[in-house]
């Protein structure tokens, strides 16, 4: 594997990431701080999987997935019944806790030291496709009823379960959903890097992926995946000057926040695009009109 | 016969050391349109959280259509056809209008995760299916044209129509309106009654509202309770209430400054 396609798939995974990040925090208003976890977890799962048995790769891409739903299952009976600031304080907690067994529990995991030699069974048309089918079912999730009930669960509670949305069941779905997606993109890592260690996965990691939905547009999938995009090229190409890269990156955040306050597409996705432009040039067109009459 | 559609027998809502609604015991008789009223802090919108599930009761119970609901949830209540707007109006807004009425149907439609993400046909078929409901629903209320805004962008009143709109696209049995005419100028105070009046009739449901406008309550209901300091101060007729001199001392006070309170 040559070294920019290692460069692209971390892009790749990245979006993966930032994807579920966004159909937790997005659209069911969830702050999860610790999602990096499940994707410690997938990765994990998938470098056990790959250097202590020969279970084939397709399959264990799938044992992560499934692994990273079960963990989100287990952790999300309690936490999805909490209020929200508590949920961000838990799944924290959670995150870390994560981390510190994985360092630990040394005798299967490797401890500090990770896990070595998984083989790179990973290409760019493998990364392309699981992205491709990741996008696919989180647009057709936002545009189905789950994904209208995530967004009235996030915007008013009360009245949501008024009209007869269980509260707690769709805050759970999206839990799982995103932790598989999640646990997907590290079993994606562990194939590109072939080495994992657990202190790559802390709580700063999550907060990226937060601050990426939040700039991207809070209920735009289609932003955070162009957000990932600008901030990957900027870590690639002022890879040597970490101080620059930080310094443009704050700069396009806060011209976002000054410029777009709901983030870079706001709530639109990319089909909206064309329609929105012929709403713009129209309303345009109509004001160049007024102002000929006067 | 006609058994009452919701009854609740001595329900009691404490917060703390405040009695918020105290062995309030009533029955609302289907097909008819009920009326809660009272002055304020009453305790009628608590007691409307109480028999829609939003707080469970510190005593007493309710019963819905022949079902204890004293401890059930809010969406299941909903589900059972109790549907309720609110008083300080609560919609979904980062939903579109249709997709705020329809988010009551969502509650209820029939598809599962899989044929969601998957987009297999039977979700399209049952999502199109409900967005005519909902658009139906909307033209009730007059609001079909702003199907695609924001309910932020709606005045007031009509934001009102909206969420009655979307409460009535759970197709309930019951309707719990908290003050929906709250707000509103006396036209739309007009245009509002005439719209109760035909929702009633074209969807055969019981309604239950909470009201402060006398106009309201005496045109609309045929049985009004009164409610004070969270106590069951009187019920009957409007007429009946609005003679009973316990009422009128409720709401004016004993003393003659506080008069011009009533004239709302």
């Amino acid at each position: 594997m040559t070294y920019n396609e290692t460069v692209i798939l971390n892009v790749m995974i990245n979006m993966v990431a930032v994807i579920s990040m966004f159909t937790l925090m997005g659209l069911t208003g969830i702050f999860s701080m610790g999602q990096a976890s499940f994707m410690c977890i997938g990765a994990y799962v998938a470098g056990l999987l790959a250097t202590k048995t020969d279970v084939p790769f397709l399959f264990t891409l799938i044992f992560a997935v499934i692994g990273g739903m079960l963990f989100a299952f287990v952790v999300g009976i309690p936490i999805m019944r909490l209020r929200r600031d508590y949920v961000a304080l838990i799944t924290l907690a959670f995150g870390e806790a994560i981390v510190a067994v994985l360092n630990t529990f040394s005798n299967v995991t490797g401890g500090a030291m990770g896990i070595n030699r998984i083989p790179r069974n990973i290409n760019l048309w493998i990364g392309a496709g699981i992205l491709a089918i990741v996008i696919y079912i989180i647009l057709n999730f936002k545009d189905s009823k789950f994904g209208r009930q995530c967004i009235a669960v996030k915007n008013d509670e009360i009245s949501a379960a008024s009209m007869g949305i269980n509260v707690t069941r769709i805050k759970m779905t999206a839990f799982i959903l995103a932790g598989g997606l999640t646990a997907l993109s590290g079993a994606m890592l562990a194939y590109t890097t072939s080495y994992i260690d657990p202190n790559s996965f802390g709580a700063a990691r999550s907060i990226d992926w937060i601050g990426i939905v939040f700039i991207g547009g809070i209920n735009s999938m289609s932003g955070s995946i162009v957000i990932t995009l600008i901030f990957s090229v900027l870590s690639e190409t002022l890879r040597t000057t970490s101080a620059l890269r930080t310094l443009i990156q704050s700069l396009i955040i806060l011209l976002i926040i000054n410029f777009v306050p709901n983030g870079l597409f706001g709530e639109h996705e990319f089909k909206d695009i064309p329609k929105a432009f012929r709403k713009r040039m129209s309303r345009l067109s109509a004001n160049a009109r007024k102002r000929e009459k006067k | 016969m006609n058994e009452p559609i919701l009854t609740s027998n001595n329900v009691s809502m404490t917060f703390g050391g405040v009695k918020a609604v105290q062995n309030v015991s009533l029955s609302i008789e289907r097909d008819s349109i009920t009326s809660i009223i009272g002055p304020n802090g009453a305790g009628k919108t608590t007691f409307f959280n109480v028999i829609s599930g939003v707080y469970k009761p510190t005593g007493g119970n309710v019963e819905f259509d022949g079902t204890d609901i004293t401890n059930l949830r809010q969406h299941v209540i909903s589900h059972l056809g109790m549907a309720r707007t609110f008083q300080n109006i609560r919609l979904f807004a980062q939903l579109d209008n249709v997709r705020n009425v329809q988010s009551a149907l969502d509650a209820r439609a029939d598809y599962n995760i899989f044929q969601a993400v998957l987009g297999l046909p039977k979700k399209h078929r049952v999502d199109k299916a409900n967005y005519v409901i909902a658009m139906e629903c909307l033209d009730l209320v007059g609001l079909k044209d702003f199907a695609n805004d924001r309910p932020s962008s709606l005045p007031y009143g009509m934001q009102r129509k909206l969420e009655l709109a979307r409460a009535l696209a759970a197709d309930p049995k019951l309707l719990l309106l908290d003050e929906p005419a709250a707000g509103l100028n006396p036209k739309e105070v007009e245009e509002f009654i005439e719209l109760i009046r035909r929702i009633k009739d074209i969807k055969r449901l019981t309604i239950l509202l909470i009201e402060h406008r006398i106009k309201v309550v005496t045109t609309l209901s045929s049985k009004v309770y009164v409610l004070n300091f969270g106590q069951l101060l009187a019920q009957g007729t409007s007429e009946e209430v609005q003679s009973n001199p316990a009422v009128i001392e409720a709401y004016m006070g004993e003393d003659e400054e506080e008069e011009t309170v009533c004239s709302k």
